[in-house]
């Protein structure tokens, strides 16, 4: 019984532990770029109110919310898993986009076959073109110990090239004044979950993903092997596991998770391939990934209130004429509270 | 001069962080003697000679020379006041000759011309004079550990110093090497030096001090004139009230009892002509044969670097085994991954126990199952039991004694001790057949090492076959009913209980004698 308590009062002791140092970098963040929108005379109670309550005063800021959710969180997961076996993957926006590539390609050759055949293929699609942009790297460090973070990086310029083909070249639109393909078949969009203002179902399959991903890593032999790896790789080695496997496939899983944000960005929300979709959601899920501290638990919350700051900085800077960067600015100082706490905590 | 003091040190306190590893320490050196400072692992035998050197700057605590008080800052203080200090882990340029290193940093007076012949002229005198054997133009890296570690003490001669710190200096020597190395010392003392002779082994401390101090958790215990010495005052003195000496076995004098020194008949782990080779092909480990029966600890004596982690890991599945045969109950294991050979019942403490076997930002429970995630009871249906994983963790954290206030704590805050003692624990987890266990003892305190010992023994009993390699002759010879010696990756012979001899072992570890 006393053992109970101790073991509770431990998990609430190590609860406080981890949360009171983020409450501390948000405030911090906030009140350093607060006494600089002082200085520039903008109002820093309306500029914050708009930053932080957008989402919630209207159903349409919200759904605004959830729909850039979507690929914040799949980046932050696609950064994340190969994170938690050691290994930096930094290309998920040319995995996003060769997904995307993938998942428009389906759409638009089988335009003509009905929803429950052409939108498992779509998805299927992004999610496998995703996983091969990726296991390119991860097959360079498996067989060469090619560094991955290089590898990664140089595959998202091959992967803007590509896509700038496929949308002026291949299935252009002509009627479009942006390189932009012609739609996908109608079977592959997905279903609406609320009319109006429309959200489509992507968000289950995201959430899905970050479950499936948690419980994997935290609950299964598989999972230990990957935290192992990513703990002491050597020492992993020494005890029987296949750490080059475990990087091998943490990248390519990443890689997939991404392809499956490009699915839903093509096939949810565009329902075609855009140049640009990719936005700048994989430096967004990369300061949540470290946020996160690679806590796959944690990253589904951080990746919500990243998108919440987003939407709101567009707000501000419709209403306030501030510019969206300072938002940027608000992120990147509560990343560095974040990782500089770590460093007081050591001492 | 003679007694005359020639070094103290007074009230020396240093703390790092929350641990306090000197508190108020004295130290007093007398002229032309060599003064044993004896302690156990931790005890911060290196951290006083540290700040002797002027390494770590104490947080209280004077220095006096001569009985004048000196500040010393740095280590180039230390050597302008005559302080010389040879470290445990040295480091020399490997790709330098000996006089190269040996006089690195000094004011050569051929400086444009980097002429050294009068310098290893002097170095050859040196050398002669207190015995300490080595050919000035020989590299470095041609060298093994005995000679490599005299030329760090003539280094420290070289620069004239009287007073030389020795931190373990015996600890990667052979028995004769550190025989040649106390005589030397005698001939630095003769001639007016002091020295200070750091170790934790007993017998060396009185085979050669004349005044011995004892350090135990950062304090100083007792100083003693060496005839004044028994090893039973000095065991009380390192150990303490809280082991029981009578009961100990890292000081046992009598050995084993009966039930330890039983060994069974059937052959556990057989390996014939066992043959490994690094990348370029070259052999670490060659033609290694012999045979490991049930209840039988059996020992690997060697200086560290001939093949030892290479015998160890190719028997794991670590590394390939290149050629020969090796099997366990007579089943092949050439071949098999490490994971299959935990499953089969082998078992493994790393030497390195931070690199090879510990997962630091991982929680307590996490590295008492590395290894071992896919077996019972750890694994069900596909999923881990955190549930049945906590409750063995708890239960091995309770029977191994490790300091930890939960099984969810960041393994990272372990000692250096208990995570030895997860290392150990993790390997007992699970019913063994054959442990391989390398260096298990290195860095531990006295009570640690206890513990070690009697897991082993206890094992041992119930049926299980060792394969102990340690750089620890005494270890070796208390626990183990065969040894054997490796010297360049191959036995240079096995010794039987009861026929085993230091100075034999020694001279196979040196490689000028085999054995039959
Ligand atoms: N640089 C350091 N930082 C933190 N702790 C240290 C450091 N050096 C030594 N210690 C601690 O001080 C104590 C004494 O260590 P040490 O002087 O190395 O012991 P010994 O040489 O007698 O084995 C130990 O508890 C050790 O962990
Ligand atoms: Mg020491």
């Amino acid at each position: 019984m006393s053992e109970q308590t101790t073991e509770l009062g431990h998990s609430i002791k190590a609860l406080a532990d981890t949360l009171i140092p983020y409450i501390l970098a948000v405030v911090a963040a906030f009140a350093a770029v607060g006494i600089f929108f002082a200085a520039v005379g903008f109002d820093v109670l309306q500029a914050y109110s708009t930053i932080l309550f957008t989402s919630f005063r209207t159903p349409n800021g919200f759904v605004q919310t959830l729909l850039k959710y979507v690929p914040l969180l799949l980046q932050a997961l696609a950064f994340t898993v190969p994170l938690t076996a050691g290994k930096f993957n930094i290309g998920g926006e040319g995995q996003l986009i060769v997904g995307a590539i993938g998942a428009a390609a389906v759409g638009i050759m089988f335009s003509g076959l009905p929803m429950l055949l052409l939108l498992p293929m779509v998805i299927l699609a992004g999610i496998v073109f995703g996983g091969f942009w990726a296991a390119i790297p991860a097959w360079l460090l498996y067989r060469f110990g090619i560094n991955e973070i290089l590898t990664t990086v140089m595959m998202n310029f091959i992967s803007f090239s590509l896509i700038d083909y496929v949308a002026t070249e291949i299935w252009r639109d002509p009627t479009a004044g942006h390189p932009t393909t012609v739609p996908i078949g109608a079977g592959g969009e997905f279903p609406l979950l609320v009319a109006k203002p429309p959200l489509n179902s992507g968000i289950v399959l995201a959430l899905a993903a970050a479950v499936i991903v948690y419980v994997y890593v935290n609950r299964t032999p598989g999972g230990y092997d990957l935290v192992a790896t990513g703990a002491n790789a050597r020492a992993s080695r020494v005890f029987g596991i296949n750490v080059r496997v475990m990087f091998l496939l943490s990248l390519i899983v990443g890689g997939a998770l991404a392809g499956l944000s490009g699915a839903i960005e093509v096939a949810g929300v565009h329902h075609r391939l855009i140049e640009g979709l990719q936005s700048n959601f994989l430096l967004l899920g990369i300061i949540i990934g470290l946020m996160a501290r690679g806590n796959l638990l944690a990253v589904p919350f951080v990746a919500f209130f990243i998108a919440v700051l987003e939407v709101g900085a567009s707000a501000m800077q419709r209403t306030m004429m501030i510019p969206v960067e300072f938002v940027f600015i608000v992120e990147a100082l509560i990343l560095l509270f974040v990782l500089l706490s770590d460093v007081v905590r050591r001492r | 001069m003679k007694n005359s003091t020639m070094l103290e040190m007074k009230g020396v306190r240093k703390s790092f962080g929350t641990v306090v590893a000197l508190d108020d320490v004295n130290l007093q050196l007398k002229s032309s003697e060599i003064h044993g400072l004896l302690g156990g692992n931790g005890a911060g035998k290196t951290t006083l000679m540290n700040v002797l050197y002027g390494l770590y700057k104490p947080d209280r605590g004077e220095i006096y020379l001569r009985e004048k008080k000196v500040e010393i800052q740095s280590p180039k203080d230390a050597i302008s006041c005559g302080i010389g200090m040879v470290h445990q882990h040295f480091l020399q340029i490997d790709s330098y000759t000996v006089t190269e290193n040996i006089v690195l940093g000094t004011r050569l007076k051929n400086r444009p011309t980097l002429d050294l012949d009068q310098e290893e002229q002097r170095i050859q005198d040196l050398s002669e004079r207190f015995g300490l054997e080595v050919s000035p133009s020989s590299l470095v890296e041609e060298l093994p550990m005995g000679i490599r570690q005299r030329v760090e003490i003539l280094k420290a001669v070289y620069r004239g110093v009287d007073v030389l710190i020795l931190d373990e200096p015996t600890t990667n020597l052979t028995p004769q090497e550190v025989e040649s190395l106390f005589q030397s010392l005698r001939v630095m003392v003769e001639e007016g030096m002091s020295v200070v002779f750091i170790t934790h082994k007993l017998r060396e401390v009185l085979s050669v001090s004349d005044r011995i101090s004892v350090l135990r958790d950062g304090r100083n215990v007792i100083t003693l004139p060496r005839d004044e010495a028994s090893e039973e005052v000095l065991v009380r003195a390192m150990v303490g009230e809280g082991l029981d000496v009578g009961k100990s076995l890292v000081f046992s004098d009598t050995g084993l009892d009966q039930e330890a020194l039983q060994v069974g008949q059937e052959p556990v782990l057989r390996v014939e002509g066992l043959q490994v080779v690094n990348e370029e092909g070259n052999p670490l480990v060659k033609d290694c044969s012999f045979q490991i029966r049930e209840k039988e600890i059996f020992g690997v004596a060697g200086v560290a670097g001939n093949g030892q982690q290479e015998l160890a890991e190719s028997l794991m599945g670590i590394r390939p085994i290149a050629g020969g045969q090796a099997s366990i109950d007579d089943t092949s294991i050439v071949g098999l991954e490490t994971r299959e050979l935990l499953e089969m019942g082998v078992t493994y403490i790393p030497e390195d126990r931070l690199q090879d076997g510990f997962l630091p930002t991982a929680n307590v429970a996490q590295n008492l199952i590395l290894g071992y995630q896919r077996q019972e009871p750890y694994h069900n249906r596909g999923f881990l039991d955190w549930n049945a994983i906590f409750r063995a963790a708890r239960e091995l954290i309770t029977e191994y004694n490790i300091m930890t206030p939960s099984a969810k704590e960041p393994a990272a805050n372990l000692s250096g001790g208990n995570i030895q003692r997860v290392m150990l624990a993790r390997a007992f987890s699970h019913p063994a057949k054959l442990l391989v266990a390398h260096n298990p003892t290195r860095g531990l305190d006295i009570g640690s090492m206890e513990f070690v010992y009697s897991k082993l023994l206890e094992r041992k009993e119930q049926g299980m076959a060792t394969l102990l390699l340690s750089e620890d002759l005494d270890e070796l010879m208390l626990l183990c009913d065969r040894i054997a010696t490796i010297y360049r990756g191959q036995f240079a012979g096995v010794l039987e209980r009861g026929e085993f001899d230091k100075y034999q072992i020694g001279r196979m570890m040196s490689g000028v004698e085999t054995h039959e």
